[in-house]
């Protein structure tokens, strides 16, 4: 008899918990605001990306099943700002009103970041800092701290799709947002000999890393997204990088690193592979291991140059 | 700097000098054999064997990524030496650009199944010449040097192949074979750091240069060299000056080496009968085109003076003679104003940009309240510096609505005039 309740109430759990887990649906529009979500909703939502890891999420162009993907989904999650700018019209195809524009479970997670870099509004070709559209530097995700922000949104649009999930949404996200500021302090901590390091990164990128783990982004190699650098750009670098004994050059995966290196041979720097997303690289599977990736990573190079 | 400046442009113009050595050849047989596009598609279905060694996990500048590019051009080089056939009915054109399409959207749909593809299809379109290093030229100068004293030793077979376009024997196709498997060879090397628009350039530009001014193939080649020499060097050194992508800005040095000896040609090295027709001809067709541009221009003026006016826009930078000209005292004060509030306001970005960057590095954290001020006023400053834009564009506007009757009326008349006058005196002279 025992047996047989304890089996009943099993049963119960586990068809409560399907129920649940079917009930929400999240779909973010990048692997980061992917992780992001589910450490928010834990077991209660499934989760899928549009854009894969290790894409390249500013060339990204969606396709017919990023369509289909978005049908049914109880939240939409996106960078904004220009960077995703793609899904408007995915949006607008797709025509549920609760995930579009001012839908109850639409995210736009920028909403309320401290934005750098702001331009304006509307689109100006001759921006400084390669980003072709959008308002501001839209790679917010890499200071750990707009994770509250950003997990904020994510949590009262979830509450808003499933009230009665809310208490475990908060208790998760609580959870979550306790633990990441004690590995904040240590990754603080590991770069903390490192400060004001002066550096050159391939592609702007990277203001919101810099700025919490007070580094200094001296200049960059593309500043005109996709266009190759021309060999004047390239000389001047070369002679800044020698002035401001620059030791290393920030790269990402997916761009070209024949400029890179170059620089690299004539200068002496080292050039450095960071993760500028999850799924960058094999070891940033998560929203904390991007960060364990990309301060070891890049704690390592300075400390190596500095002996 | 100006020592980087050297070290960065010696590499690329010697790999740009080898380069334009093995590919003038290749492109004078090409031009003999009537088949322009053969590089482009030969250059295509191997920048697909190499995405395909991508895909399957293999760097482009690895051994396996090398012998897939080489194995799809060896195919490919198979289908061209195939389409001889069609050189009879004149179709082989076409069947080589079905070639090249094909492989185009093959390799787009083979990227489809790499993250990285679309910068892999880039870096295969642009190359990257500027980053060729010391290693890769010797490689390329023993590869290339090989080949070339290859085809010295059988040029003879290799030119009566290219003549007969029509004939079909074996003995042809052998020959015809051994070309495009050399040819294969050669681009799938030269693709991986100059990029498929670039190459094309070395082939075909420096060759048709040659041709040009003589039908002898070894007077051709050294002309060719010449001519593409030149056109590297003022693309590279260009690319500094000009502080623009190399690859782009030497694709156009070529297209521009080949206009000058087009001009060269017409107008000082042909027969003196055709040079004094081609001089004739020149300037009637310079002048009417100079003059169509001008009517044009002015009768847009005039209709739409609104709109974008870009000869306008040069000739009012060059006499500095600008609608502000046409303007009323105070609309000019308005435009003044308008310029220097914007100057002010940019000025103001740049300032808050200076000291958000600095505080994320230097003295105490700026507080995400005061970051989100900075950010703010940013906007608000870039809106302003627009609205003021806008007042400037709309003031410019009234001064061209006066400037069309004394400027684009004027202009239309005298190109429209110009052009009648030019295409009777064509019309009489006949």
């Amino acid at each position: 008899m025992p047996c047989a309740t304890l089996a009943c109430i099993v049963a119960t759990f586990i068809a409560s918990s399907a129920a649940l887990a079917q009930k929400l649906r999240v779909v973010a529009t990048t692997s980061d605001l992917a992780s992001l979500a589910e450490a928010v909703t834990g077991d209660l939502a499934r989760v899928e990306t549009i854009i894969p890891p290790s894409a390249d999420p500013e060339a990204f162009e969606p396709r017919p099943s990023d369509l289909a993907r978005l049908k049914g989904a109880s939240v939409v999650v996106r960078v904004g700002l220009g960077y995703d700018h793609w899904l408007d019209k995915l949006l607008s195809l797709h025509g549920d009103a609760a995930v579009n524009r001012r839908g109850a479970g639409y995210v736009d997670a920028s909403f309320g970041i401290p934005l750098l870099e702001v331009k304006g509004s509307s689109v100006d070709p001759a921006n400084r800092d390669g980003h072709a559209h959008g308002l501001a530097n839209p790679h917010y995700w890499l200071d750990p701290v707009n994770a509250e922000i950003i997990t904020g949104g994510i949590a009262e649009a979830g509450i808003r799709a499933a009230p009665e999930m809310a208490e475990k949404i908060i208790a998760n996200r609580d959870g979550f947002l306790v633990w990441l500021k004690a590995r904040l302090t240590e990754w603080e901590q590991l770069l903390a000999p490192h400060r004001a390091a002066p550096l050159i990164a391939y592609h702007n990128t990277w203001p919101y890393f810099a700025r919490r783990f007070r580094l200094n982004i001296v200049d960059v190699i593309e500043n005109k997204a996709g266009v190759t650098p021309s060999p004047a750009r390239l000389a001047k670098l070369a002679a800044t990088i020698r002035e401001q004994k620059i030791r290393v050059i920030m790269h990402e995966p997916f761009e070209p690193e024949e400029a890179s290196q170059l620089l690299a041979r004539r200068t002496g720097a080292v050039v450095v592979t960071l993760a500028p997303s999850i799924g960058s690289v094999p070891a940033a599977t998560d929203y904390p291991t991007l960060f364990d990736y990309n301060v070891g990573t890049l704690a390592r190079a300075l400390s190596a140059a500095s002996n | 700097m100006f020592e980087d400046v050297l070290a960065f442009a010696a590499l690329p113009l010697a790999a740009a000098i080898v380069f334009t050595g093995i590919h003038t050849w290749f492109g004078l047989q090409v031009l003999r054999r009537n088949v322009v596009f053969a590089d482009l598609a030969l250059a295509q279905i191997s920048a697909l064997g190499a995405t395909v060694a991508v895909v399957a996990g293999h760097a482009v500048q690895s051994i396996a990524g090398y012998a897939y590019a080489l194995i799809f051009t060896a195919v490919g080089a198979l289908l061209l030496t195939g389409s001889r056939g069609f050189a009879r009915s004149g179709r082989q054109e076409a069947f080589i650009g079905v070639l090249y399409v094909v492989a185009t959207a093959s390799t787009v749909l083979v990227v489809d199944r790499s993250p990285q593809g679309a910068e892999h299809v880039k870096k295969m379109l642009v190359g990257g010449i500027l980053s060729v290093t010391a290693d890769e030229l010797v490689k390329f100068i023993a590869l290339y040097g090989a080949i070339g004293a290859f085809h010295w030793l059988i040029r003879r077979p290799l030119l009566a192949a290219a003549d007969n376009p029509d004939s079909g024997t074996r003995q042809i196709a052998f020959w015809d074979l051994l070309f495009y498997l050399s040819f294969g060879v050669v681009v799938t090397s030269s693709v991986g750091t100059a990029g498929v628009l670039l190459v094309f350039c070395f082939l075909i530009v420096p060759a048709l240069v040659g041709s040009l001014f003589s039908s002898r193939i070894g007077m051709a080649l050294v002309i060719g060299w010449l001519a593409g020499t030149a056109a590297s060097a003022a693309g590279i050194f260009g690319s500094f000056l000009l502080d623009a992508p190399t690859g782009a800005v030497t694709v156009v040095a070529f297209a521009a080496v080949l206009v000058i000896a087009g001009a060269v040609r017409a107008f000082i090295t042909a027969p003196a009968k055709e040079r004094c027709r081609n001089r004739q001809l020149g300037f009637r067709v310079g002048g009417l085109l100079f003059c169509f541009v001008l009517g044009l221009s002015g009768t847009w003026v005039v209709i739409a003076p609104a709109g974008d006016h870009p000869l306008l826009a040069a000739i009012e930078m060059a006499t500095g003679f600008g609608p502000e000209r046409f303007m009323t005292s105070r609309e000019r004060a308005d435009y003044l104003e308008a310029g220097l509030i914007e100057h002010r306001h940019k000025g103001e970005i740049d300032r808050l940009y200076d000291r958000e960057r600095l505080s994320r590095w230097q003295g105490d954290e700026l507080a995400p309240d005061e970051v989100r001020r900075i950010g703010s006023m940013q906007q608000t400053l870039t809106e302003m510096g627009r609205g003021e834009r806008f007042v400037m564009d709309y003031l410019r506007t009234r001064g061209r609505e006066r400037e069309r009757w004394y400027v684009g009326l004027p202009l239309a008349t005298f190109g429209f005039i110009g052009a009648a006058a030019i295409a009777w005196r064509t019309r009489r002279a006949r």
